[in-house]
């Protein structure tokens, strides 16, 4: 999937499943939306079903980096270069 | 150290309405809360009990996501209840989150709602669903779902005990609750219970055949405590919720009184789970009216427990005529709203203070001709005015689990 389109899904969820009102890019997650750990677990289960596959433990782990919508981008992007090597 | 514990504020959900004004006019005209079960696309086509306790109205919750996402039903019931209760208090958030206020809070089951949702995950076909398993599930479903949903919600730091006996859940936590105050370890305690609506509930005292059958196309008919033609409980739903609070705080900071717990008794049967026990029923009365220092002559009206089912019905009533003779008046009120489970005992202890507040006592819904086995008692003849004094709340479970709760009214206890 493009960015683009990855930026789609990814807002979509945020919208509809978190209730996100208007969510920029790059604003924080945990201060502008409250989103918090367990929200973040959460919301890898439907990346899961977006990408149609598991992520390991340590790419889980690796998503507690995560500070903002572009860096959620920035991370699907790597998982799926991953998967494609 | 052993101190006066009073109740200032109280809410409850139930299957013949929601709040003091409602409830009320439900059990001055015999209105019933008993529906149609509904088809849950599961269970519903084998039970043969096709009735329930129905919570059928909306209710606005104005719950944030933040505290809905680890809630399940059971947990929307116990924080609508809790917030209602919070709210009527007036107390300050200071003490709300000093640590003083604890939380004695449960349910039979959790949420079996969401339990049944990760079930469906295992048996459908789970290389599609390997991540349906949410994260929050278990919070949502868990055991002490109520109790650590209200906290979380409110900011309560204090104890926290979660019931989870079956139809003694509420008596319980308000027993324990008020054990916390008189013995001075909290200062108050928001406490009580919720049950969601649950085929599976149903199912299993379907199987046992405990479940009233003989009235699924005339619900309103069924459960009939006491009744000659009574044929088992019927389960039902909804949530309630009580604060209590040490008598001299609570006079202090000019809290209304509804009412002063002044004994309560807990125990076992010690053997069959299931089966109603006479000496085990009989010895919960008597513990809980030797730690109120009262005489059963003191006693003026009685909340049984009167699930209708043809046994239990008939233990209750040797056991009440034998510590309280036919003295108090004695409704079963699970007849206006089935078998709330885990939420009955503060559900009927919350009839029971609009009652002693409004100075009625309300029939046993469908007691059309008492079975002569049931007949020693002094049943609530009708609708009638009364002033009540001290009144008792008896629940008894699954598991040989028995309580006794003595309320007397606010008034006197000022």
């Amino acid at each position: 999937m493009t960015r683009d389109i990855l930026q789609e899904k990814i807002l979509t969820i945020l919208v509809q499943d978190f209730e996100f009102q208007q969510p920029g890019l790059d604003d924080n997650l945990r201060d502008v939306h409250g989103f918090d750990s367990i929200d973040a677990i959460e919301l890898l289960g439907k990346i899961e079903i977006m990408l149609g596959c598991s992520l390991t433990r340590e790419e889980k782990e690796k998503a507690m980096e995560i500070r903002t919508i572009n860096d959620i981008l920035d991370y699907l992007e790597k998982i799926q270069q991953g998967r494609v090597r | 150290m052993k101190r006066r514990v009073v109740i200032t504020a109280c809410s409850a959900i139930t299957p013949i309405g929601y709040g003091q004004t409602n409830i009320v006019d439900s059990l001055q005209q015999g209105r019933s809360g008993v529906k149609p079960l509904r088809d849950d696309g599961l269970l519903t086509g084998h039970i043969h009990s096709r009735v329930f306790g129905t919570v059928d109205y909306p209710i606005a919750y104005e719950f944030t996501r933040s505290h809905r996402k680890t809630m399940g039903p059971v947990a929307f019931y116990a924080c609508q209840v809790a917030k209602d209760v919070l709210i009527a208090s007036g107390l300050s958030q200071e003490f709300i989150t000093s640590g003083r206020l604890g939380v004695a809070f449960g349910s039979t089951h959790g949420s079996p709602t969401v339990q049944r949702e990760i079930y469906k995950t295992f048996f459908n076909n789970l290389e599609e669903k390997f991540s349906s398993i949410g994260a929050v599930d278990y919070l949502r479903s868990m055991v002490h779902t109520t109790a650590v949903n209200i906290t979380r919600m409110f900011g309560i730091t204090g104890r926290v005990i979660a019931t989870s006996t079956a139809c003694t859940t509420s008596s319980q936590a308000i027993g324990f609750g008020y054990e916390m105050v008189k013995y001075g370890m909290q200062d108050a305690m928001l406490c009580g219970g919720a049950d969601e609506y649950d085929t599976t509930t149903v199912a299993v005292f379907d199987n046992l055949l405990a479940c009233s059958v003989d009235y699924n196309q005339t619900p309103e008919r069924t459960p009939r405590p006491f009744d000659k033609k009574r044929d088992g409980l019927v389960v039902g739903e909804g949530g309630g919720a009580v604060l209590l609070e040490e008598y001299e705080a609570a006079k202090r900071r000019g809290a209304p009184i509804l009412a002063e717990v002044i004994g309560f008794a807990c125990n076992n049967n010690g053997g069959d789970l299931i089966l109603p026990n006479l000496q085990g029923i009989t010895s919960t009365l008597h513990l809980a009216l030797q730690d109120a220092a009262i005489n059963p002559t003191d006693v003026d009206y009685i909340s049984a427990h009167a699930t209708a089912t043809k046994m239990g019905d008939i233990i209750e009533s040797q056991a009440i005529a034998a510590v309280y003779g036919n003295g108090p008046h004695v409704t079963g009120l699970k007849s206006y709203t089935g078998h709330t489970m885990g939420t009955c005992g503060v559900i009927e202890l919350i009839m029971t203070l609009y009652m002693m507040a409004e100075g009625f006592l309300a029939p046993t819904l469908n007691l059309e001709e008492v079975d002569p086995r049931c007949a020693m008692l002094r049943h609530t003849p009708g609708l009638m005015e009364a002033k009540t004094t001290i009144a008792s709340v008896q629940n008894f479970a699954f598991g040989g689990v028995n309580t006794c709760l003595l309320i007397k009214n606010g008034r006197e206890a000022v």
